[in-house]
């Protein structure tokens, strides 16, 4: 009897699994389309694969699960697999999770991962302890597997970021792009609300260029929807009360914006606090906080619970009238239907900032916000080097660059501006593109500061109890800056 | 002697792995706890500081901080489980229509995985979304914001673990009240005793062992929590909810403040296994006292 039940309760299970496995595989997510390789690059490609014994060989990437990201594990991986017989198994996963895999992997040098998504801010960290492989004396070592098709010289100024005192290269640039002012055009272009807006305001309703101006169409647009019984808010704010991703908004997008450079260090002496020669609790920095901390009032509920990547979400979900959003994520916000409620309907700025700041960023003294992105670096420890410096070549290509910037919003490349294909996007996103161009250089990614990471750890409590109330602005900047001046000491700086 | 032998020859295996995965790391965290090494300070490499970790422990306020916090977490969601438990196992023991069913669904979520219990709250409770706010919002007018109030996330944090982990202790505790003998509760109402002194007097006192051994396991569980929180809140907001667990894994994975992090995993081993001889001394006694 026993018996029986049993051979009734495997069978079951395993129709069960067998239907579950039917439903799983029966549907393959559609595939945009693999950039087309003309018939010399290809065999260049696997005469090369050849000569370096790669073919059949699989090669391991860790990156961050952004847009840029996915089109390189599903796309690139692919069609470079079918010109060069290396299989790439690219782990698009949390930005969290990233570094821990990717910096546990380098330090114990284990050689699970070939390359790894290096950011901007984080290289620094990494040439000092020499986790990652100088890809241009890899390269000058390995002449017969240098792509005619690669150049570092193709690529923009971000490249600089990768590079050493020497000149010497350690990355090739997959993503680059600004941390944009989105807003909504059909509501700032609607004459009734412009109407009303001037009615109260005094002033035209226009894309903000001063935070006071901000602040206005903040509380503007969420008694709006208040009135019209609309899930609708004045403002985003990445405002995650226990994650990074705050602590980046509030020092790479918004002090900036109020002439607080480089989180507030005084990169001569180390030093954070006002006391020691800092600027983390400035007069300034206290002022943006307040002013960060203040939108929160005219920020979505779930402002407070938003990463990058909720922050994307709400604005696509027409949750929001305007927001610092990363650009990675523009042209789908503007272009796909499916993700996106508010297609046709964006547009892009630069953000407000106060005076002296664009003279500053126009000077080089400042900058007006963040300029984000990374590159594809190979970790000394990593089991097939000459395999994966193919693979980061491959990617390098200017062939592969328009499509990629149009599924993921980045460019790299001069010469991708001018593609026709990225030019048709550009339109249709307000002009991010053209924006990204001609005001970049007004922007800058994160100082290079070798403790990155631990000074953040510090730092970031006291700017979530700041967003939490726990706090005020003062009070939490006071106590934070005291506390980075001390981690400075415990990590080496500023003795 | 010749079972002896059979008997260590059956257990070298075990102690072998238990070594390899718990003695070595063991005595290797204990080795690097007397280091500073960060490896992205301004000194690269190992430096001896002796035994200055502990002491920096001890003026560490988010240490300490998190430390208390963890005890009161503990402290409260061992309590409610106890009573929760205590009172459904009560229930369950006796026969009511319905009651295979309900014990089927009460179990539920013990064979839930902790980060799936966090993912599965994080749901029910994100702003904006979460039918737990809209709820709360519509009936009783409560701005229930998780990552916003640090009362109302710790909160959340005690409910979750308790909806998690009560049917633990309710199906110990129902093992321990079946396993009872009856003949003393019987003697006890027949000589008058109400029903509260033979709960007090009898169920109290036999069911002792168990409700040491629950507890004891459910202290350790609540104090080593990580995954469902750090899921729900990441510690957040603030660090509201940033139990010890979490507080250790931010020094040594983001901050990769491997010496430093060591003296802090070693102190909270230290605090525990002080738990547990407490508690293995007061288990000790009540066998002494049933003999």
């Amino acid at each position: 009897m026993f018996k029986h039940k049993m051979t009734v309760m495997f069978s079951v299970l395993v129709l069960l699994s067998m239907v579950l496995s039917a439903c799983t595989v029966a549907a393959p997510a559609p595939q945009p389309a693999a950039p087309a390789a003309e018939s010399g690059e290809a065999s260049w490609w696997r005469t090369a694969s050849q000569a370096a014994g790669c073919e059949g060989v699989t090669i391991r990437g860790v990156s961050e699960s952004t847009p840029p990201s996915r089109y390189a594990a599903d796309v690139l991986a692919a069609s470079f697999e079918a010109e060069t017989g290396i299989k790439v198994e690219l782990e698009a996963t949390s930005w969290d999770e990233m570094y821990t895999k990717a910096i546990n992997d380098m330090q114990a040098g284990t050689g699970i991962y070939d390359f790894v998504y290096i950011e901007q801010d984080i290289i620094y960290q990494y040439l000092a302890n020499d986790y990652l492989t100088n890809l241009t004396q890899l390269l000058a070592d390995n002449p017969e597997l240098a792509s005619p098709d690669f150049d570092f010289a193709k690529f923009t100024s971000f490249i600089d970021n990768f590079k050493d005192a020497d000149g010497n290269i350690y990355g090739v640039p997959m993503e680059a792009f600004l941390k944009v002012y989105l807003y909504r055009l059909d509501l700032f272009n609607d004459p009734a609300i412009q109407e009303a807006f001037k009615a109260q305001y005094g002033y035209d309703l226009a894309p903000a260029t001063t935070h006071q101006q901000y602040q206005d169409i903040a509380d503007f647009f969420t008694q709006y929807g208040k009135d019209n019984d609309m899930e609708l808010w004045g403002t985003t704010v990445q405002g995650n009360t226990g994650h990074a991703s705050s602590f980046y908004e509030f020092f790479e997008s918004i002090a900036p914006t109020f002439g607080v450079y480089n989180w507030g260090i005084n990169q001569d002496n180390w030093k954070a606090s006002v006391e020691n020669g800092g600027e983390m609790n400035s007069d300034a920095a206290k002022e943006a906080l307040a002013f960060w901390v203040g939108l929160l009032a005219d920020a979505p509920p779930e402002a407070t619970a938003s990463t990058w990547d909720e922050v994307a979400a709400s604005f696509a979900a027409g949750r929001a009238a305007q927001g610092w959003v990363y650009g990675e994520n523009a042209a789908w916000i503007a272009t796909d239907p499916e993700r996106s409620k508010v297609v046709g309907n964006v547009g892009v700025a630069l953000p407000p900032i106060a005076e002296g700041v664009m003279a500053d960023a126009e000077s080089g003294a400042g900058y007006i916000g963040y300029y984000d992105g990374g590159a594809f670096g190979l970790p000394v420890s990593s089991q097939n080097p000459l395999c994966t410096l193919l693979w980061m070549q491959y990617v390098g290509q200017e062939s592969v660059q328009a499509d990629w910037a149009i599924a993921g919003s980045r460019i790299v490349m001069e010469s991708t501006y001018d593609d026709p294909k990225v030019q048709e996007v550009d339109a249709k996103v307000d002009g991010y593109y053209t924006l990204m161009r001609e005001s970049g250089p007004l922007f800058r990614g994160a100082p290079p500061f070798p403790f990155h990471s631990a000074l953040r750890e510090v730092v970031q409590p006291f700017i979530w109890k700041a967003l939490s109330g726990e706090l005020t602005p003062a009070e939490a900047l006071d106590q934070a800056a005291a506390a980075a001046d001390a981690e400075l000491v415990n990590l080496g700086y500023g003795q | 002697m010749r079972s002896n032998r059979a008997g260590w020859a059956l257990l070298t295996p075990t102690l072998v792995i238990l070594a390899i995965v718990g003695f070595l790391p063991f005595l290797y965290v204990l080795y690097v706890s007397f280091f500073d090494w960060n490896p992205f300070s301004n000194q690269l490499g190992m430096k001896w500081t002796g035994v200055d970790n502990f002491r920096r422990l001890v003026f560490d306020g988010a240490f300490l901080d998190s430390l208390w916090r963890t005890g009161l977490f503990a402290f409260t969601t061992v309590t409610i489980e106890l009573a929760l438990g205590f009172l459904l196992a009560q229930t369950l023991v006796k026969s009511f229509p319905g009651r295979t069913v309900f014990r089927t669904i009460y179990v539920l979520p013990l064979v839930m995985a902790p980060i799936a219990v966090g993912a599965t709250w994080r749901l029910l409770t994100i702003p904006g979304f979460g039918p737990i706010p809209y709820f709360l919002d519509k009936w009783f007018d409560i701005d229930f914001r998780l990552a916003t109030f640090a009362d109302q996330a710790f909160l959340t944090v005690i409910a979750m673990d308790v909806w998690h982990w009560t049917p633990f202790v309710t199906l110990t505790l129902l093992a321990g009240l079946t396993a009872m003998p009856k003949e003393p509760l019987e003697q006890a109402q027949v000589d008058g005793a109400n029903r509260w002194q033979v709960f007090r007097y009898l169920t109290i006192p036999m069911m002792m062992p168990v409700l040491l051994t629950v507890i004891f396991i459910r202290l350790m569980d609540a104090l080593r929590i990580v995954d469902e929180v750090f899921m729900l809140t990441s510690g957040g907001p603030g660090t509201a909810t940033q139990f010890i667990g979490i507080h250790i894994y931010r020094v040594i994975v983001p901050k990769t403040d491997y010496g430093y992090g060591s003296a802090m995993s070693l102190m909270v081993l230290y605090f525990t296994i002080v738990l547990c001889w407490l508690l293995f001394i007061a288990l000790a006694q009540v066998g002494k006292q049933r003999e």
